[in-house]
């Protein structure tokens, strides 16, 4: 088991990943992370992520749909399990918590 | 175009659960793409991105595909390493000597190339050559010169159109004051303007052509700037030069590398000498001591043009030279050459050696090649123990190339394992190394391409050839042969191991004999009866005054506060001390009954009437000087050897004779015996000594204290009394006169320590065959046992065979070691005789290692119970 904490781009991915829900595979993914975070990602990167968060127990995968376009290829589709939905939620905690500490004033740029 | 190759790779690469996912995206992005941007382009991301999987994350470790590059090596280090920890002892040998002679090699191959990269830094290096001269009376050579004649520069620029430019430096010891202080400088030197046009030496301030113009200006070394102004810019001040002249500083130099045959802390210009002696100091012939170096048009033939200068000096100089039947002979030395070519009066710096560089440089060759054949030897030896398993492998069908594959695969790791130890030994024993070597090498690694290709070269070379023999021979082996048990002892490959063995034997040899005799030689002449009493003596340099009365009385002042310390025997003055050559080289002396083309050079020193007894030199006719006579200053003592070079047979005969010097008449009272005044190296120097009342230059004490620092100490307090704040500089004369022997002894300790090495690492390999050799004889020996053979018998058929190498190698070693070595001590005017004995010693040093070597492994054999070796039939 490789470390519990997950980068930034791991979380993205994994995030994308969850609100894909069934419809998780490569290219799915690339395309969300182009449109809602605006930035560029190559294909094998976003499979390099996914096999590191499996590795990680955060995903689980299957075979499924294939489709002519993919030359009869099958997708490899991606889920969240539950140590993946723990992970996420304790960085979203985290963050939480360190917005509710931060005081009015420190964004008062005046 | 989804199954381009590329893909096929990647499938290949790729761990095959990702693979369906991973080429389903691919071709998903691609039909997409095809459609909305074109084929071509789609095509060419599409590749780009397959490029992109081609990382760790995706690579399926287990894939098995047959006579893929990649399971031939992982199978091929398995069975290295295998190998390896089975016999460790051989292993252990192998890498150690590999490492140990690629270390040694290293370190001299970089300290030939340091020596080799002398004043390589200046670009137009392949233009400037420096115009030694030899002087000559009556057609022989009396004195060499580095730094030749002051007028040659402008007479070679008048006359000759391919020379373009000259420099010239003239030496200066003199102090300077800046601000109260007192600095000696030993490396000054005074310059032509034109000296930063011609060398590469950066100015940090100045400009290159007007820095030297003036007389009365100086620019220093970045250091001597450090030391005297600290962090003020220098440029523009003024300091006093010996505390006389006002000298304004135009500028400021990087200080000179190492691997420089100059070295300077300070130039003056040279017009200030010219204004301080005389105009013909420009121009004249008969002045020496001036480095010149001129630049010639690029292309011209330096060979050719120094032919044309001994007829063209006759023409010039003709009236002079006739005049007294002296000769001029001007030899070019390339500039980036003098460091080893050069020794002569008036060098810079001490100079490097070209024979013992190039010496050393095949010292490391052997020690590198001595090591490779420690692996051909050992590896070879060891292949009955391989034979098996190539009898095996042949079988089960391995193509003899493979089999090659996997001996050269063992080689290249071998060796790179022992890269790598040597590595680390370098990193570990370099600031050693420079420190024995008295070198700063380490300023050079990087930008010595050439050293690196030339060693890279060597290792990529010399592991290909240690690894490929010993592969050839193993792969060879027929599998029926190898595998019915005939194939006990071979006889294949003893030649060729046997050759190598006798080779490594015969450079140890080498080595070890030539160390003796370098040792031999040096301990003679450091011990030979010198004539001249250097021990227990202090030597202080005087100080300068312009005034010779404030000169006098302040000595007088100094001689009394020493004469009453119980520690001081005796004080005398001269301007030079045992353990150099006379700076004073004086010609055109003769005898007042001689003509002038009879006249003769000699070295001159210049004494109060303390000297010869103070030195212990003997007397052997007439008296010494004595102060109490008003004549003195026109009386002179000549050496043996001065006696003779001026013509005369015995001593007597040159007492009371009038002699020519410099255009005044001296009368010779006495004659001293030929006493050492250089080193035993160079032959008995023709000396005279003139008296003076006070002679500048060395005070020489004599002291009987064994408290040294006490002893320093005292002397300083009253130099201070004295003198003030003038410098004081000394060091004790026997120390002085051993400098001389520095360059020999750091030779004779380097070759020591390297031909060590290359005997220690020949015994390595030795070690390893010997072991070898006697467990394959093993039965043998035990049967012989059992039959009633006596120990001592066995022994000596075990090594006999080992012996007879020995003396071959022997045999070989003598002639080359004798011829080496005789040429070597060709550089001592006195040295010892070749005899027998000098070759003996080292021989029989070298059978006993063998025969030590051998017997561990021959004694331990016959020792075993036969019962053990034999059990098993």
């Amino acid at each position: 088991m490789k470390g519990s904490q997950i980068g930034e781009l791991e979380e993205l991915i994994l995030l994308i990943t969850a609100a894909l829900y069934d419809d998780a595979y490569g290219v799915a993914i690339m395309k969300e992370v182009e449109q809602r975070a605006n930035r560029s990602i190559t294909i094998s990167t976003v499979h390099a992520v996914l096999k590191r968060l499996q590795e990680k127990g955060l995903l689980n995968s299957r075979y499924d749909g294939a489709t002519s376009e993919r030359g009869g290829r099958r997708k490899h589709l991606f889920t969240v399990t539950v140590a993946g939905q723990k992970a996420l939620e304790q960085s979203r905690e985290l963050r939480n918590s360190i917005w509710d500490t931060i005081p009015k004033v420190a964004f008062n740029n005046d | 175009m989804t199954d381009h190759w590329l893909l096929r790779w990647l499938e290949r690469f790729c761990d095959p659960t990702l693979w369906e996912g991973i080429q389903g995206d691919l071709k998903e992005i691609y039909a997409y793409e095809a459609e909305t941007i074109g084929e071509q382009k789609a095509k060419r991301r599409m590749i780009r991105r397959s490029i992109g999987f081609f990382r760790p994350a995706f690579y399926h470790r287990q894939t098995q595909l047959k006579n893929s590059i990649e399971t031939m090596l992982r199978n091929n280090l398995l069975i290295t390493i295998r190998n390896l920890r089975k016999h460790k002892g051989y292993s252990a040998i192998n890498l150690l000597g590999l490492a140990i002679g690629m270390a040694a090699g290293f370190l001299i191959l970089q300290y030939v190339a340091y020596e080799l990269s002398y004043d390589d830094f200046h670009t137009n290096k392949e233009n400037i050559y420096r115009v030694r001269l030899d002087r000559s009376n009556n057609g022989e050579i009396r004195s060499q010169w580095a730094a030749g004649a002051a007028g040659i520069g402008p007479a070679l620029l008048e006359d000759f159109p391919e020379v373009i430019n000259y420099t010239r430096l003239h030496s200066s010891q003199v102090h300077i004051t800046y601000d109260q202080q007192f600095y000696n400088i030993e490396n000054g030197y005074f310059a032509s303007e034109t000296f930063f046009e011609i060398f590469n030496i950066p100015l940090l301030s100045g400009v290159d052509s007007l820095v030297l113009k003036d007389p009365y200006t100086a620019v220093l070394s970045e250091s001597l700037a450090k030391k005297i102004f600290g962090n003020e810019n220098p440029v523009g001040k003024e300091f006093k030069l010996s505390n006389a002249y006002d000298v304004l500083i135009t500028g400021v130099f990087e200080d000179l590398p190492d691997n420089s045959h100059m070295d300077f802390d300070i130039l003056y210009s040279f017009e200030t000498w010219v204004d301080r002696t005389d105009p013909s100091a420009r121009t004249n012939m008969y002045w020496d001591g001036y480095l010149t170096y001129i630049e010639l048009l690029p292309g011209v033939d330096y060979k050719a043009f120094e032919a044309k200068l001994p007829e063209w000096i006759l023409q010039r100089e003709r009236e002079e030279l006739e005049k007294y039947n002296e000769g001029m002979t001007f030899h070019l030395q390339p500039l980036d050459q003098i460091h080893l070519i050069s020794d002569f009066r008036g060098e810079i710096k001490p100079t490097g050696n070209k024979t013992a560089t190039y010496f050393l440089g095949m010292v490391g060759l052997f020690v590198l090649v001595i090591a490779w054949i420690n692996y051909i030897n050992l590896t070879t030896a060891r292949s009955m123990q391989r034979a098996k398993e190539v009898g095996i492998r042949k079988t089960l069908g391995s193509f003899r190339s493979q089999l090659v594959g996997q001996f050269l695969f063992e080689s290249t790791f071998m060796n790179l394992m022992a890269l790598l130890i040597a590595a680390l030994l370098v990193l570990y024993l370099f600031p050693h190394f420079n420190a024995f070597a008295g070198r700063s090498l380490a300023y050079t690694w990087p930008t010595q391409p050439a050293f690196w290709a030339v060693f890279g070269v060597l290792v990529v070379g010399g592991t290909f050839m240690s690894g490929f023999y010993p592969a050839l021979v193993l792969s060879g082996f027929r599998p029926l042969v190898v595998l019915n048990g005939s194939f006990s002892r071979s006889k294949k490959g003893n030649n060729l191991r046997h050759g190598l063995v006798i080779f490594q034997f015969f450079a140890s040899l080498v080595l070890i004999t030539g160390t003796f005799i370098v040792y031999k030689q040096m301990s003679f002449i450091q011990n030979l009866d010198l004539g001249v009493d250097i021990d227990e003596t202090l030597v202080i340099e005087s100080p300068r005054y312009e005034s010779d009365s404030v000169y006098s009385s302040r000595f007088k002042f100094f001689k009394n506060l020493l004469t009453q310390e119980s520690f001081v025997r005796d004080i005398t003055r001269s301007n030079a001390v045992p353990g150099g050559s006379p700076g004073w080289n004086a010609g055109g002396i003769r005898l007042l009954t001689q003509n002038e083309a009879e006249s003769q050079q000699f070295r001159v020193i210049g004494q109060d009437d303390h000297f010869i007894d103070f030195y212990g030199i003997e007397l052997i006719a007439g008296r010494g000087f004595d102060k109490s006579f008003s004549t003195e200053a026109s009386n002179v003592i000549f050496t043996e050897k001065a006696v003779n070079l001026i013509g005369l047979d015995e001593p007597e005969k040159i007492l009371n004779q009038k002699i020519e010097f410099w255009g005044d008449t001296f009368n010779v009272i006495g004659v001293v015996k030929n006493y050492r005044q250089e080193s035993p190296k160079s032959d008995f120097d023709a000396l005279i000594f003139r008296y003076f009342d006070d002679p500048e230059g060395y005070y020489s004490i004599d002291i009987s204290s064994n408290n040294i620092r006490e002893v320093i100490a005292t002397v300083e307090r009253h130099w201070k009394d004295a003198y003030d704040n003038r410098p004081f500089e000394f060091f004790f004369l026997d120390d002085h006169y051993n400098e001389q022997y520095k360059a020999e002894v750091r030779f004779g300790s380097i070759f020591g320590l390297f031909g060590g090495l290359a005997i220690f690492v020949a015994c390595l390999g030795l070690f390893g065959l010997a072991s070898y050799m006697t467990i394959l004889r093993a039965k043998e020996v035990s049967i012989r046992k059992v039959l009633g053979a006596a120990n001592n018998n066995l022994w000596l058929l075990l090594t006999t065979d080992f012996l007879k190498l020995v003396g071959i190698s022997i045999v070989l070693a003598l002639p080359l070691t004798y011829y080496l070595m005789d040429d070597w001590l060709g550089n001592f005017a006195t040295r010892i005789n070749l005899d027998f004995w000098l070759f003996l010693i080292p021989a029989v040093i070298l059978i006993v290692i063998a025969l030590a070597t051998v017997s561990y492994h021959t004694l331990r054999v016959i020792f075993t119970n036969p019962s053990e070796n034999l059990k098993y039939e």
